[in-house]
Parts: structure tokens; sequence; C-alpha cells
């Protein structure tokens, strides 16, 4: 039976939707390395963290598990302020190596706790509840209800990300502390304080796409952290580093073109050519979609 | 009368990427006067600047303003006291609109008084023409003279009684300099405080009040217009002790 057009178009579209996953991952990546041009490789696990946490305690005190997606997020944001003072405010401001290597640590730190507290198995987490049943078809096409729901989720969340961002005092200290460091302190803008509200507002947007990752496939486990990390890390790059936008489309094309490659040449194979993706965009458009739009002076 | 002074600085030391780039420097400025510093390229004018905002840590020595000692305040603290620098090579934000580098400018003020900072917006627009033609533009999009115009609006944005200017004439066409240079005798005239860094020696003449010249991370001379004119000390300053 061979691949037909319906085929590929669907499975663009259900990657397309899982693809927001990517896209807030990526778009957290960006924000703080626009804000500090620098990577902070333990998002993507802060983000997992804080949804084991929301788990972790919506079990514990057997608490309506819808909760889970507001405490994982706030979760995510706290774990966010922790590797921010380790590998970010400890560490002296010129010294990028050190904050790169450092959230690294931070990153298999996350995990390795997660492996202990959990003794390595994955854990069941709650689906999407009425989304995860529903399921539409547009002619030959479907929609998976839960997929929808991640888009919508997506899409305000970078909404509301976008609004803060441009029409917000915060907003205003973060795009002049990402642009002229000294500038911003002349203007008497607090640095720590708003590098402190960035990673808080990054972490709980990772926390979000945590909480969402693992409820699409039903299960959490540590062994997300490194294929998330990779891919969110691939929108931004491919987005253009610093470039909203970029890393939002970026990750739903990240989301399509893995979907498509699982269609045609299986799991196994499948995640080659997303890093495939990443080298061709380094070689042929290294500032990504988006990035450099305006040269700095 | 006797003058009061505005910024007093004892004994400054300030270190800058491992060197000692400020050796022990004591200047003052007083109240609604404009205070030059000048010297040769690495005399330590900049470290200077940096260090009474805030943005260096000096390693020994005094900062008073305004009778209280400043050494080591936060730059934020300093900024809502009334001091406000425009640094070296404008450093305005590339990404940011005229009008929301503005904005930045009175970041301390937004969030009680956003009304008056809008009404001090008109002011700066009204004082500034070619910033409001290019309100809505990315900074990083103006001319050299325009973004050292929004430097300076920027600044003024604080409400500062105190206003330090780092080389605000540099990398800019004649024309352009005598207006930066008749901007800041204006605000000068309008009661600010002002500090001005110049390797343009015979402009900063024509306007300022007081005279410091740095050379080596050591102030080497001070005093009135009168007295720096009749040594012949600008020339050694620039052109080393030799050449005099």
């Amino acid at each position: 039976m061979g691949i037909g057009f319906i085929d590929i178009l669907q499975s663009l579209i259900d990657g397309i939707l899982f693809g927001s996953i990517y896209a807030l991952i990526g778009l957290g990546f960006t924000l703080i390395f626009g804000a500090m041009e620098k990577l902070n490789m333990a998002y993507a696990a802060s983000s997992i963290g804080g949804a084991y946490v929301g788990l972790g305690i919506a079990t514990l005190f057997s608490l309506p598990l819808v909760l889970i997606f507001f405490i994982g997020p706030i979760a995510a944001g706290l774990l966010s302020i922790l590797v921010y003072l380790v590998s970010f405010r400890l560490i002296p401001a010129s010294n990028h190596l050190g904050s790169l290597m450092a959230s690294i640590g931070a990153l298999f730190f996350i995990d390795e706790v997660i492996i202990h507290e959990t003794q390595g198995s994955p854990l069941t987490f709650p689906e999407l509840g009425i989304f995860s049943e529903a399921y539409f078809m547009l002619g030959d096409l479907g929609f998976r209800g839960d997929l929808i729901f991640i888009m919508i989720f997506g899409l305000v969340s970078m909404g509301v990300i976008i609004y803060l961002l441009y029409y917000t005092r915060l907003g205003l200290a973060t795009r002049a502390v990402s642009q002229q460091n000294i500038a911003a302190r002349l203007c008497g803008i607090p640095i720590h304080a708003t590098n402190i509200s960035t990673f808080v507002l990054a972490g709980i947007l990772g926390g979000f796409a945590g909480c969402l990752a693992a409820a699409s496939v039903g299960v959490i486990s540590p062994l997300l952290t490194i294929p998330i990390t990779i891919k969110g890390l691939v929108a931004a790059v491919i987005g253009g580093l610093g470039s909203i936008r970029g890393a939002i489309i970026a990750g739903l094309l990240i989301g399509g073109v893995e979907n498509f490659f699982l269609l045609v040449r299986g799991v196994n194979e499948r995640d080659i050519y997303v890093f495939l993706l990443l080298f061709v965009f380094l070689v042929l458009r290294p500032n990504g979609l988006f990035g450099n739009e305006i040269s700095r002076d | 009368m006797e003058e009061k002074k505005i910024l007093e600085v004892e004994g400054l030391e300030t270190s800058y990427d491992m060197i000692k780039a400020l050796k022990g420097v004591s200047i003052s400025a007083i109240t609604g006067k404009l205070t030059c510093i000048l010297g040769p390229n690495g005399a330590g004018k900049s470290t200077l600047l940096f260090t009474l905002a805030g943005i260096l840590n000096p390693d020994r020595g005094k900062v008073i303003f305004e009778g209280e000692d400043i050494t080591n305040q936060q730059t934020s603290n300093l900024v809502e006291k009334g001091l406000a620098l425009v640094p070296e090579n404008r450093l305005i934000f590339p990404h940011l609109t005229v009008q929301e580098n503005l904005l930045a400018g009175a970041y301390a003020r937004l969030a009680k008084e956003r009304e008056i900072v809008e009404q001090d917006i008109s002011e700066m627009y009204a004082r500034f023409p070619v910033l409001k033609e290019r309100s809505s533009q990315l900074g990083g999009t103006m001319s050299g003279g325009e973004q050292q115009m929004l430097a300076v609006a920027r600044a003024l944005m604080s409400k500062p009684k105190l206003l330090l200017m780092d080389e605000p004439s540099v990398g800019l066409a004649p024309l352009i300099v005598g207006e930066i240079f008749s901007i800041i005798k204006q605000l000068n005239e309008e009661g600010i405080s002002i500090v001005l860094v110049e390797q343009n020696a015979s402009k900063a003449l024509e306007i300022g009040d007081y005279f410091y010249l740095l050379d080596q991370g050591k102030q080497i001379f001070g005093g009135s217009r009168e007295a720096i004119l009749k040594e012949n000390i600008i020339k050694k300053a620039y052109l080393g002790e030799s050449a005099g």
C-alpha cells in the first residue's frame, strides 16, 4: 500500500499541530537568549520538571487533575529562577561558556532528580479529557481534538507573551535589556530583576508546554527532556535566535517535518531529518528565518 | 556667595578589564555650571563617567552627589536621585522605536506617572522636532546625529539634575556637532548641571565653565577657562610633555 497525498497532508497537519509544543519551547529559548544572549540549556528540563511537580502535588493531595496545568507551569517558573541563580546570576556575565556548561549541568541535575524520585519509570499523565476523545473530520482529513487544544493553547500563550513584551512596562524593560544592556542600566532599569522576570515568564510557558507534551502522549518520562530540548533549540535557531515569530513558525515547521518523515521513513529515522534540517539552516541561512532583520550598530 | 557643589569626587580609583584606568581622580562640579573633562584617548574619561553612573564600581575613593555619599550605589538609584549619563556612541536601543526609547528613559517614573511621562515626551518632541518626525521609526535606522539627539532626549526623560555626557560629538559632521553643542549650552542655561567629556577641546572651550585635564588616569589640571587658556596645557596633554 503506497502513501497517498491525503496521508501526507494528514501527517503534516498532525505534525504542525503538535509542533506548537516545539514552538512554545523554542519561544522560551529565544526569550532567554534575547534577554541575555545566552542559551539556557536547562530550559526544557525545568519545563518537564514543572510538569512532574504538578503531577506529584496533584497526586499527593488528591487534587483535581486539571490543577496540574496550573501547578505545573508555576513550578516550572520557580525552577527557572533556581536555574537562573545557579547558572547565570552567580557566574560572571562575561563568562558565556561558564553559563552554558552550568545550564547543561542543571539539565542533567533536574533529569537525575526526576529519575531518582520515580525509580526511572515513566508515570501516567492525565490526558486532555474531552479533548482527547474529540475528533473532527473535514473532508478526508481528520483533526485530533487534543492537538487542536494544544495548538489553540499555544497560540493564546504566544499572544499573551507578545502582549507582555510589546505593551507593558516589563516588556519594554525586557526588550531594552536585551538590546543594549548598559543603556538599559543607565535608564534605571533593574537588570537582574528584569532577567528573573524573563526566566519566570519563559518558565511558565515551558511548564505549559511540558504539561501539554506529556498529556498528548499520556505519559511523562525524563526521556522527554532531551528530544524537547533539542527540538526547541532547533526551532529557536531555525527561527533566528531572538526572533519570536521565527521560533513560532520554525516550531510548527519542525512538527510538520518530523511527522512527515515519521510517515515516510518510520520512527527510527524521523529525528535524523530534523537534525539535518538544522544543518541545512546553519549552512545556508545561519541567522535563521528571521534573525538579524535590522543589523545592530 | 559660595558656590554649591553638585558633585564631588575624591581619590577615585577604578579598574577596567584588569587595568587600573583611574589612579586617584579628584574633581568637582558646581551646581548649574558646565564642567568639561578633557584628555587624550585612554586617559580614563569614559571610565570616570561609568564609575560616576554606577556602571563600574571603584576600587577606592568617594563620589558625593548633592552632599550624599553615592559610592557603589546601583545605577537605578542614581537615576532616581537625578544623575543621568549620555554614553559614548549613544547606545540607543536599536530595535525600539524612538518613542519607546524615550519611554525607557523614563522607566523609573513609568509605573506611577505615565501621563506626566507622555507630556514630557511631547516636550522632547518640541525640543527635538526630528524625533517627532521619526517617533515610530526604529532607533537603529536613524543617522548618527539623530541618534545623538535621541540619546540626549532619553537621558533627559529621567529629569536629571546632573547630566553626564561622554563625547557627544564623536563621529558626527561638523554642522551636527555645532547643533549638539548649542543644545548642551541651552540645557545648561535652563539649569541642568553638566559634566561633559570631550576630545574636541576647542569646541568644549567655547561652552565650558570649568575644565579638568585627565592623562593616564590622573588629573593634571583643573581650573576655569581663563586658567586653561593661559597655560599651554592642552597641547601638552594631547601631544605629550615633550611636544610642549
